[in-house]
């Protein structure tokens, strides 16, 4: 029995996010609990004309490369990896994980090493997508691991996910055009701004982000999506920040993190819990202390922090900043192993001054943005 | 660790000893998601030699989402990274692991035959860099609700069937693997000198040419379990009748009470109770399809069931098969075709084998001395 908003949702990567034609290459990639998800965009994929195929990945096996990989095999990439990251047309990561804390008790020097030997990999698939030969989306299918993370049923679970991708409705299509044309309006004002500055409780951070271009994110890359976002200047950024919400990087929780930046870079970094693991991350190559997103989180059906990023970002009414590699097609320069997304809960007394003039309370711009036709 | 310690052996046989993996080596591993256990042991395994393990994990329904709903365009489309796969494989594993041995039941023979075809030359690619020297491959079946369900057992029983069948009980299987081996090797050398092989049992009287021909043994390298001899016969030399009394299982489908009539090496006749028009659109399939790539002989005793599952059907102590299609190429045989498909010959009662015009086998085993 499939379930309709499982097969609207792989139609609604396929069609509208990936705008995926006759004759493409797409690689669905994931774990094998994201199986369902992964057949549905096969099937919507097979019905434009592509040519799909899965490359799925079993729980388990990462966790073995960590524990028992040499250094020469967490540094190997095969050459049919390499071979396909230049030659797909598209990609879909499918993040759904059997369990979202396997890999809580590797040692995180390791896991950090097998990342950076893989930024060839990563980086080539950046640049293929900033450089328009490749379209690329991440989404999730939901599994009963996910659920629990967001302390939920799966059924409620279910609900929650399908709706934020409006995929439990006819035609999400169309609702996700009307977003891309909002948040299109949204990025446009933002990009005549030349310094952010974001106060909340125990954060005032300045960051410069002229000349930058800050771009909608429409459900393009990310399904469900809703931000608007850029890749700050790389040597402005000053001030100190204090996240809410736990920050999670591959499957591991760091809570109450305070950081405080100088000419870019985080020059003390704090934490309740995972203090080890956040200054394992921040010194995983040079450019892990520098700032490579910052964006406004604008999709109010995403009402609450369910420990998964795809999600927790773009909670209308938060802003979010990540550590390490910043967006070529926003004009960051910033290169990293590392994308750690962090999540500041603006909702309650947040306030964000653009060039001086308040333009963000309590979770909301203060004016509609001006939809030029 | 796996509380099924079989599974342990198993990746260890497969590792240790049937692909002898070597550090530095490119090792693919491909399955359906139902031998999880299975891949990650041999994963593991994998990791500790010092190689790198890639696995390759099939979707249920997949497949039947192609062939049902595909265009002629994308049955044929061959995935790069399938061909480069096998261009730069040092070793290929592959676990039969079925969630459904029927899903394809409904497809249009044609469209599995169009889909075949397109892949020809991928499976030829690693055909010939095994034959090479250049790669190891072996295919193995992890025990499935599917595959108990074909074989009429409970999956408890089916899992003493396998596992039996591969030696994994012993407390030594590489070292049964290795004697056996030993055994099957002698009866290849000496049917290696000579020339022409002629079976008759219950509708079967049929006269192969094998002369010139290698026969290989198959000792647990490339199938696992494993146990027969076989050679790629003399491409024009069959000649007469043959009636496989299993059904015949391919893609899916059940063929049942296959007769074939040969002449000159070519299927010029051919009938079957069930499953005639999956049988013609196969032998339709190219020029090849008609003409045996192997003959061989089933010869592991621990196998004495049929189960529908090929893998352990062809060893059947006691049977010979004789596939349709594509020859091994180290076998000496010629045959090319898109086709390789085994059926199943039951000796073990009322039959005579004659090599050379000698009586050298009679109802499912050689006569004492014969090599």
């Amino acid at each position: 029995m499939t379930d309709p908003r499982v097969e609207r949702l792989g139609e609604l990567v396929v069609n509208y996010s990936l705008e995926l034609s006759e004759g493409q290459v797409l690689r669905i990639d994931g774990l094998e609990i994201g199986a369902p998800l992964a057949l549905a965009t096969y099937r919507a994929a097979l019905g434009v004309g592509a040519h799909p195929y899965t490359n799925l990945s079993l729980d388990g096996l990462l966790e073995l490369m960590l524990e028992t990989g040499s250094e020469e095999q967490l540094a190997y990439i095969s050459p049919v990896q390499a071979l396909e990251i230049e030659s797909i047309d598209a990609l879909v990561t499918i993040w759904s994980e059997a369990n979202t804390r396997s890999l809580t008790r590797v040692d995180p020097g390791k896991h950090s090493r097998y990342i950076a030997a893989h930024r060839t990999l990563s980086n080539r698939r950046w640049e293929r997508i900033a450089s328009g030969e490749m379209r690329w989306c991440g989404t999730l299918h939901p599994t009963l691991a996910h659920a629990q993370d967001a302390d939920m049923s799966l059924e409620d679970y279910e609900a929650f996910v399908f709706a934020a991708c409006h995929s439990d409705k006819e035609n999400p299509a169309a609702h996700w055009s009307e977003v891309a044309e909002s948040l299109g309006a949204r990025a446009e004002e933002l990009g005549s701004v030349r310094e952010l500055r974001i106060v909340g409780p125990d954060t005032d951070l300045r960051l410069g982000v002229e000349g930058r271009t800050w771009l909608a994110a429409d459900g393009k890359y990310n399904m469900p999506d809703g931000e608007v976002f850029t890749s700050p200047r790389e040597t402005e950024t000053a001030g100190e920040i204090r996240y809410s919400f736990p920050a999670i990087f591959q499957g591991r929780e760091v809570e109450d993190i305070r950081l405080r930046f100088e000419g870019g870079r985080v020059v003390s970094a704090e934490a309740a819990r995972g203090e080890e693991y956040l200054r394992s991350l921040l010194d995983m190559d040079d450019g892990a202390r520098v700032l490579g997103e910052v964006a406004f989180g604008l999709n109010y059906e995403i009402d609450r922090f369910t420990r998964n990023i795809l999600f927790d970002e773009k909670i209308g009414g938060t802003m979010h900043l990540a550590l390490g590699a910043a967006f070529a097609q926003a004009g960051g320069e910033n290169s990293s192993g590392l994308h750690w997304d962090m999540i500041c809960d603006l909702r309650e007394e947040g306030e964000v001054y653009a060039d001086g003039e308040l333009v963000w309370k309590a979770g909301e711009f203060l004016s509609e943005p001006v939809v030029h036709a | 660790m796996s509380a099924d310690s079989r599974i342990e052996r198993l990746a260890s046989v497969l590792v240790d000893y049937s692909t002898d993996v070597q550090p530095g080596q490119l090792v693919l591993i491909e399955s359906s998601p139902l031998a999880a256990p299975l891949v990650l042991a041999v994963a593991r395994r994998v990791m500790d030699a010092g190689a790198h393990p890639q696995t390759r994990i099939a979707v249920d329904g997949l497949t039947e989402t192609l062939l049902a709903h595909g265009t002629d365009a994308q049955l044929e489309w061959v995935n790069p990274a399938r061909v480069e796969d096998y261009e730069r494989a040092d070793v290929r594993m592959v676990f039969e692991a079925e969630f459904n041995t029927r899903s394809l039941s409904s497809i249009d023979p044609e469209r599995l035959a169009l889909a075949g075809r397109a892949r020809e030359r991928l499976r030829d690619r690693y055909l010939e860099r095994a034959a090479a020297g250049e790669l190891r491959w072996v295919i193995t079946l992890f025990p499935t609700y599917s595959a108990a369900q074909d074989a009429e057992m409970s999956l408890a029983q089916y899992e003493e069937f396998v596992y039996g069948a591969g030696r994994l009980d012993e407390k030594d299987p590489v070292g049964e693997w290795r004697r056996f081996g030993e055994d099957l090797t002698r009866l290849a050398e000496w049917l290696d000198t000579k020339s022409e092989v002629r079976v008759i049992s219950n509708g079967t009287d049929l006269t192969v040419g094998v002369e010139g021909r290698t026969w290989i043994p198959c000792d647990g390298k490339e199938n696992f379990p494993d146990g027969e001899v076989f050679t790629g016969p003399v491409e024009t030399s069959l000649e007469g009748e043959i009636h496989f009394s299993f059904p015949a299982s391919f893609q899916g489908r059940m063929v049942e009470d296959i007769r074939l009539r040969f002449k000159g090496g070519e299927v010029v006749e051919a009938h079957a109770a069930r499953g005639q028009d999956f049988l013609d659109a196969m032998l339709a399939m190219d020029d090849g399809a008609r003409r045996a790539g192997e003959f061989a002989f089933g010869m592991n005793e621990a196998i004495q069931e049929f189960t529908r599952s090929t893998l352990f059907d062809e060893k059947i102590g006691g049977t010979m098969h004789l596939a349709l299609g594509k020859a091994y190429p180290e076998s000496g045989g010629q045959n090319q075709s898109a086709l390789h498909w085994d059926l199943v010959c039951d000796l073990r009662s009322g039959s005579e084998v004659f090599v050379d015009g000698e009586l050298v086998y009679r109802d499912g085993r050689f006569l004492p001395g014969t090599y």
